[in-house]
Order: structure tokens, then sequence, then C-alpha cells
């Protein structure tokens, strides 16, 4: 059965996280599109809805906590995985005991977030079902 | 970190002023045993950092430049922990730490800051053998490619050096050049000034530039060495994404008087119109430019040429290209088309599908007079292909190498000099074309059968295909051909001559913070470690393909999946990231002092984190043992004493969950032992026949020795002769032992985490002479190696090392060793000529726990 593709939107101004991530999801078989700034990856949710949004919270500028509240009000449907410092872990799961798919800590390895992105894909396919 | 810093100074100040002349033992012994405690701890923490970042540094990771700072800083305040630790214990023997941390922790800071992060440390000019490896920074693109072809690849590169980074920056700070080109570069955006007028500027004021005389007297120091140069630019950012390729200057036939203009001329080239506009475009203006100048032999070539490591013109039939020309490189510089063509496979042994030898008039030689000149080719030179098949098959093999490590398909320059000599000149990313058209991998790869699927650990990332060679002694070691995978039970250190050549590494055994690991990284031989029965299921000679991006091996070659991964994927290990960790790794993971009877075993001969926890580790560990001062600490300690059939008087001190807590009274059984490496090594002494109460028999020789040196002579002699002591924790041993004139140290972690194990073992002196002694730890040191301890031997001192083997691998070893130390009693009275180490070593193997384990044949 050919599936669509679904769309991945990765933000993190760390851009060795984006270019590490984008190549290693796309042989995953996603669509996906990365982001060093909060501001450009809000513009590009406006224009389309991503499937699931994986974010790293602290970042310069804008928020990653803010840019995640007004991705989740255009598109409550998308599935969200935020990676972070094992610092900020617990800061993390407290501000966001719902609507968030999972958390990750950096540094993760790659087999790591491809099992989340995977159990995300099966929901959202399942949801769709 | 400055606030590291600062409080590393603040401690300095406060224990100059605390103790100027510091009483000994004004510390009592229950804080002493704490300090001891929390340095244990923070060593232990050490080596998990240690060891975390070097399977960063694998590609299986994902991490930030934070990360790395934070690791760094947590190392900081664990290395001023133990040093204060240490002073503690010792009454400020070793304060000396203090400056060997300034040392150590000061340039690690330095890395971490900024993209070009230059030290002061850092050479104005360097010879290419000299080099320091991933510092493009500092190397500039060009010349650090050279580099690490000649020294990681080991590939003939034309000797030369390096005129750095830094000496450019000098250049420019020195003649005021940022601020003129600063101003110069806002009149062009400004629109004030065009492109020709900023660029012809900027030249001028170079080109009048004052050389600063350190770095001329460097540049000529090293100029002066051969007649001629080939002077060729090394831009920093020339990488993949910023190929400034034929953008800069190369000049050759240099003389030596002209190197310091010509090198003024490379650097002008870096504010050439082509090179500023297209800085502009890639929106780099604004950063620092930087420019180092490679100056190299000139090779006067026989033929030269090109290689591309792939044909890019059909993809499918995996095959390489190689061009060649006659005489030297002018002719290929000027296209592709006209030259010799030869179609080769990409894969041992080379065949030869294609060759096309082109009609040649003329070709380009050396000058007389210097300079080169166009000279007409002789009729049977015409039409005669310019390499021999011996050389087209070098060259394959060399791309192959090349398109390996760098992961990229290569675009090598080489030359054949009059001696019939190949040398690589230039290597580069062969640009693919954009339009190729790559399958659903995951759809194609599921098509393939799988060997082994979802198994072990990875070390080192990336996929790799080659027919199977599985190893288990050296004398196979020397038989590993080029290209082949490395199938191995054991990830030892002996291994590592076969890491180049390995187009991937699979071992049963080992972790990713292991030794074979840290090579494989070295060389970016993907490899997978840990992986169950691995050399059963992968059976000698079958073609393999290794990916360890999904931890699995298909059976076969999966073409789509290699090229997949050689045009479509990163190549993490080009991540300044991940090149930064390699540095920073050089100054944190090496360990150079291992032999605490060197004199150079001092904060002095400290160069990295591990040398300086080593060396608090061991100072600590002796402070303890001080005999005089640890008689008086014995009242206040714990002490029992192990009653057994082998007549030790072993004293034990438990520094907690050693013991059976029930004991009571100061004697204990074998069965009250709670800590499991001194379990495991008294298993193996106390087995029947190991240990034996009769008196080996002495002959007459090796008796007079025995009776003429005295106890405690020779300078591995401990200060605390007589008794046999083990320090213990439940996972955590510290034994010495002094059996007859041997002196015996055991340092041992047992937990069921590998990467937090290891073993020690320290053994020297004993009775009779010198000849013996030696040969006796020749003996030793062939056994320990057969259970893949990393031995060296100094005279009669054998030290062994071990590390990140899994809980029941470092029992097995600790059973072996208890074996061993019964048995060595006193052999080496028995070793009476250098066969008998042979038959010596047959028995012990026959009788000691095996190596292997049970399940081997």
């Amino acid at each position: 059965m050919v599936q669509n593709k679904l769309k991945i939107l990765i933000l993190d101004d760390e851009p060795i996280v984006c270019k590490r991530l984008k190549p290693s999801l796309e042989k995953q078989g996603f669509e996906v599109d990365t982001f060093t700034r909060s501001f450009e990856a809000l513009q590009a949710v406006e224009q389309t809805k991503y499937d699931i949004i994986i974010t790293d919270l602290k970042m310069e500028g804008m928020d990653g906590m803010r840019f995640l509240q007004e991705a989740k009000k255009l598109h409550p449907d998308s599935e969200i995985i935020v990676i972070t410092g094992f610092a900020t872990m617990e800061t993390a799961k407290e501000s966001f005991k719902k609507g968030v798919f999972d958390f990750i800590a950096k540094p993760f390895n790659l087999s790591e977030i491809h099992r989340v992105v995977m159990r995300a894909e099966a929901k959202i396919r399942g949801t769709q079902a | 970190m400055q606030k590291a810093m600062a409080a590393m100074g603040w401690f300095r100040n406060l224990w100059h002023r605390l103790f100027k002349k510091p009483p000994r033992e004004l510390v009592a012994f229950p804080e002493i045993f704490e300090h001891f405690q929390t340095l244990l701890q923070a060593h232990q923490k050490v080596m998990e950092i240690i060891a975390d970042l070097g399977e960063k540094s694998g590609g299986d990771y994902v991490f930030d430049r934070k990360y790395l700072v934070d690791q760094v800083h947590q190392l900081e305040d664990l290395l001023l922990r133990l040093v204060k630790d240490l002073n503690l214990i010792s009454g400020n023997r070793h304060m000396a730490l203090y400056a060997a941390l300034d040392r150590i922790l000061l340039p690690l800071e330095a890395e971490l800051r900024g993209r070009l992060s230059l030290t002061e440390e850092m050479p104005y000019v360097v010879e290419l053998s000299l080099a320091p490896l991933d510092l493009p920074e500092l190397l500039g693109g060009k010349a650090e490619i050279l580099v690490e072809i000649s020294r990681r690849l080991n590939l003939p590169v034309p000797d030369g050096f390096v005129i750095t980074t830094r000496a450019f920056r000098r250049f420019m700070e020195h003649n005021h050049l940022y601020e003129r080109i600063h101003a110069l570069l806002v009149a062009w955006t400004s629109g004030e000034l065009d492109l020709t007028q900023v660029s012809r500027q900027i030249q001028y004021a170079i080109l009048a530039g004052v050389m600063p005389q350190e770095v001329a007297r460097e540049i000529r120091q090293q100029a002066q060495t051969r007649p001629f140069w080939a002077v060729r630019s090394s831009a920093f950012g020339e990488d993949e994404e910023l190929s400034f390729a034929g953008l800069h200057e190369s000049f050759l036939q240099v003389p030596r008087s002209g190197v310091l203009e010509a090198v003024k001329k490379v650097w002008v080239s870096l504010y050439s119109p082509e090179a500023l506009s297209y800085r502009q475009r890639m929106r780099l203006l604004g950063e620092e430019a930087a420019m180092a100048v490679l100056c190299q032999e000139v090779i006067n070539s026989r033929a030269s040429g090109v290689v591309h490591s792939l044909d890019v013109r059909s993809l499918d039939n995996d095959r390489l290209v190689i061009y060649a020309y006659p005489g030297l490189g002018r002719t290929v510089a000027q296209g592709l088309a006209n030259l010799d063509r030869f179609v080769v496979e990409r894969h041992p042994p080379f065949h030869i599908k294609e060759s096309e030898v082109a009609l040649k008039e003329k070709c380009w030689r050396p000058a007389a007079a210097g300079g080169e000149e166009e000279v007409a080719l002789s009729q049977e030179d015409r039409r005669r292909p310019a390499l021999e098949e011996k050389d087209l098959e070098t060259l394959a093999r060399w791309s192959q190498t090349l398109e390996r490590y760098f992961k990229r398909p290569q675009e090598t320059e080489w030359a054949l000099d009059e001696a019939g000599r190949l040398w690589i000149l230039q290597s580069r990313r062969l640009a693919a074309p954009q339009t190729v058209k790559l399958p659903d991998i995951r759809q194609v790869c599921s098509h393939y059968p799988v060997l082994i699927r979802e198994q072990g650990a990875v070390a080192h990332a990336g996929v790799g295909a080659g027919p199977v060679f599985v190893v288990s002694s050296d004398q196979e070691l020397e038989s590993f051909p080029e290209g082949a995978v490395l199938v191995t039970r054991y990830t030892a250190p002996w291994l590592a001559p076969a890491v180049p050549k390995a187009v991937a590494i699979v071992a049963e055994q080992g972790s990713p913070a292991g030794h074979l690991a840290t090579i494989a990284r070295e060389f970016r031989v993907p490899t997978l470690v840990g992986v169950e029965n691995a050399p059963a299921l992968l059976p000698q000679g079958q073609e393999v393909t290794v990916d360890t991006h999904n931890r699995m091996i298909y059976l076969g070659k999966v073409t789509e999946l290699l090229r997949y991964e050689l045009i479509q994927s990163t190549v993490f290990e080009d991540a300044p990231e991940f090149r930064l960790l390699r540095r920073i790794l050089k100054r944190i993971a090496p360990l150079y002092l291992t032999d605490p009877l060197d004199p150079n075993f001092s904060p002095e001969g400290c160069r990295t984190v591990h040398d300086v926890v080593r060396f608090v580790h061991e100072k600590a560990v002796q402070e303890l043992m001080d005999l005089p001062r640890f008689l008086r600490r014995f009242k206040e300690a714990r002490l029992f004493t192990l009653d057994s059939e082998v007549p030790l008087g072993l004293k034990i001190w438990d520094l907690g969950g050693g013991v059976d807590p029930e004991a009571k009274g100061s004697h204990i059984t074998a069965a009250q032992l709670r800590s499991r490496p001194l379990k495991a090594f008294w298993e193996g002494l106390s087995q029947p026949g190991v240990w034996s109460t009769e008196p080996v028999p002495v002959d007459f020789k090796g008796l007079m020795a025995s009776l003429t040196r005295p106890l405690g002579e020779g300078p591995g002699a401990p200060p605390y002769a007589g008794i046999n002591l083990a320090v213990v924790t439940e996972d955590y041993l510290n034994l010495h032992l002094k059996l007859g004139y041997h002196y015996n140290l055991i340092d041992a972690r047992m937990e069921p985490e590998a990467h937090h194990n290891h073993i020690y073992f320290r053994f020297v002196g004993g009775v009779t002479d010198p000849e013996r002694r030696s040969r006796r730890a020749r003996l030793l040191a062939d056994i320990l190696s057969r259970y893949h301890f990393k031995v060296d031997i100094k005279a009669d001192l054998v030290l062994a090392r071990l590390l990140h083997l899994p809980q029941e691998e470092i029992r097995r070893r600790l059973i072996a060793l208890g074996q061993l130390v019964g048995f060595t009693r006193q052999l080496d009275m028995q070793l009476k000529s250098d066969e008998d180490i042979g038959l010596f070593l047959e028995s012990f193997l026959q009788r000691l726990e095996p190596a292997e384990g049970p399940q081997s044949p």
C-alpha cells in the first residue's frame, strides 16, 4: 500500500541537530523541513500543516515553548516531540503535561528518535484510518 | 568556565595561606577515609565522562556544542575536587597538580570558544609531517586533507610545510589590515565603491604589507630546505558546501627566495573580485576570512592525472575512472578531454574494463632554467598509454581508500615521478550529478537477506561492504586483506593494524568506549560491537553489508544502500561539532602516564585529563598504603584477616559492602566475602592444586641469587613490604600482595556496566638473577596477552591493563589472575632457559580459566 509521506518540521537553533536529523528521517521515508529560527518555523507552520513537529525548547528569539503553543493552536492534531538538554528535562515535562507526544533528552541517538517518530506515525495513521 | 578557573586560583591561594608548612597528620583518619571515597567517586565519574565523550564521537548520537561545553565544565569541577581531595589526604604534597590543571584546562577552554579558534600555542609555520590533525581552522581545507591522507591513511604525499591561518592573522593585525578591509567592504556593500575598485585596493594593501619578522623567519627557515616549491592556497571554509575551487591562486616552481612574495600573492587571491562576490553570494562577507598557504616539493612528473573514484556517467556499473597524460599536470588542469581514459572496477583485483588511449602531440616538462616548457612527444610516445597496468591498480586502490575515509566520491590528483613512484597531490569531493534518482532505500534493503538484525552497539556509524575475515590471532591479522569486513570476538588492542584496511568491523565483545572503538573512529571505519555470536553467524569469505544505522548485517553487497550513503547521507565526521569533539578528546582521553615508576610520572608529566586522574588515583592509593602512617591508621580502621587454606594472612579493609555485614570479630572466611572482584580472585587462587604449600625446588644458582639479594631492593619494592592487604568495596578491589620476593598489585572494578570496569595488574621483583626475572616477565606478558590485556614490560616489571569488559569477563580474568598469582609464586626458579617459557605457557593455558569463555571450542 502506498501511503502519503508524513511531513515533519524540525526546529533547533543548533544547525548540527537539523543537519543530522533531516537526512536520517528522510531515509526513513518522511518529508522533512528544518529551521534554526523559531519565527521562520512559525511562518512555515502558518502555511503548511506538519504531521509531526520536533523542537528544542531553549532558543534565542522566540522561545520553543511559545512556538509550540502557537503551532498547536493552528494545528491541534500535529504531534509534538520535544528535544531538550538533560538539565531542562524536568521543567519541560512539568510545563507540557498535555499536548506533547514525547520528550527526548539531548544528546540522543538516531535510533532513539526514529522509534519515537515511528510511534507518532502509528498514532497518526491510526486516527486517520 | 571562568568561574571554574577562578575557583582554581582561589583553592590555590587558600591552600598556600592555610598550609605554608603543612602539618602532615592534621587531618583525622575518618576524614581522610571520606576524602578517599569521594576521590574514588570523582575518579569514576571522570572515567564515565571520558567514555561518554568517546562514544558520542562515533556518529550514532546527535549532540550540540552546548553538550560539549557542559561536559568539559563538569570535568573541570571533578578534576578540582580530585586534586583537592588528594591534597587533603596527602597533606598538600601534590600542589603542583594545580599548574598541570591550568596547562590542560586552559587550552580546552580555548577550543570551546568560537569557530575560528586559534590559540597562542599554535604555530605560524608547520611541517606537513608534524601538522596537527583535525584543525582545518589552522591549516586550511586543502592542507588538512593532505595531512589526513598521509598520516591517517598512510598514502604518499609530497613533503612540504604550511603557513597557517595564524600567520595570516598575525600579518593582517601587524599591518592593521582588518580595519581597512572592513571599511572597504562596507563601502562596496553600500554602493560607494564597485567590486573591482574594492578588490584592487585590498589587494594592494596586502601586497604592500610588511611580513612580521617572526613569521618571515619561520617561512625562510622552511623554504631554504629545497630549491623550488609549489605554493598553493589552502583556505579555511573550502568544505563541501563552500567550494572555492579555482578561485584561489597556485604557483608552481617557485624558487626558495620567492616564497615570501608568493605567499602574499596567494593571500591576495582571497580578495579577488571573483572570491569576494562568491563570498557575498554565500553571505560570508561578515565572517573573518582566513587563508593558509601550502608549500610542497615539486614532483617532476613523468605522467600526471586525476582519478574519479566513481564513474558519475554510469553509476550503475560500479566503476571508477582514471585519467592520465605524460608530463607535468598543466595539461590535465586544462581539461579532461584528450587524456588517456581507463575505466576500472571499483573492487579488487580492479579489472580494467575500458581503456581509451589518446593520440598525444606535446606535453609539459620542467625547463632547464626553471619554469615549464611545452615539448613535442616522440612518435612512439604519442600512442603509448601514459600509465602501466600496475600503476592503474595502485591508483584504483588508493581512490577507494580515500573514498572510504572521506565518505564521498573523490576526485584525486596524482603524479608519477621520474623514479616511477606515485604521489597524491590533492583529493577533493567529486561533484556528483544532482539528478541522481535514488530509490526508496528502506524498500530496497528489505529485499536483501538479513544475517544479523538489530544487534550490538554503534562504535562508529556508517555502512561498509566486503568479504568477512574472522581474526582470532595476530598471525591471521597479518594476512588481513584490504577492503574486508573485520570480524572478531574481542576488541583487543592488537587488532589495531587491521583497522585502516577494514571496510567495517563487527566484534562480539567490547563497548563503544573501548580501545578498538577509539581506533575505528580515528580511521572512520563503521563498527558494531557487542554483536552476539558474530563469528559464528558471519561465515569467512562471505560478502556482507554492515549498516550501523539500523544495526543490520545483510548477506551480499547492498549496492543501492552503499551508493545512497556515498551520495546522499551527511558526512557527520566533517561537521564542526565532531571535529571539535575529536580535538578536545585528544586533550582528554589518551593516557600517557602508564608507568608509576617512570620519573615522568609526575604533575609535570600530565598531558591529558586522563593522565591527571591516573596520577591522582595512583598517589591516593599510595598515600593510603604508606606503611608508617598506615600502621597508625590501622588502629582506627576495621581490618579483617581472611582465614583460609591459602596461608596468605590477607588483611581486608572494607570501604563498604565488601564483607558480610553480619561478620563478627576480626577474622572472616572466604564465604563472608561480598566484594565481587576479591571473591573471583580468591576463587582462582584457592582452587585445588593452584596454591601448593610444598616449597618449589630451588636450584643452586637460583638459591644463591635469592640469598644475596636483599629484601626491598630495586625500584619496584614497595615501602609496605610484608603486608598482604585488600582494600575492597562491593565492586572494587585494590590488592597488594607480597609473595616470596614478588610484589603484586591488582586494582579492579567489576560492575554490571561494562564501561566502568577495569583490571590493572602490576608485578615486580623476585628472587633470582635478572635474566630469570625478565624471562618470567615475558612469560607473564605472554599469558596476560592471551587474556587480551594490554601489557608493558620493563626489565622485570610487568604492567597489564584491561578496560570496559562485561562483569562476567572481568570475573573470568580475575579467577585467572588468582590462578596465575598462585602458579607464579616461585616460578622464576623453574624457568631455566628461554625454551621453558613456551612449555610453561602451554601448561598454564591448559590449566587456567579459558580466555575465550565456556562457549568457545
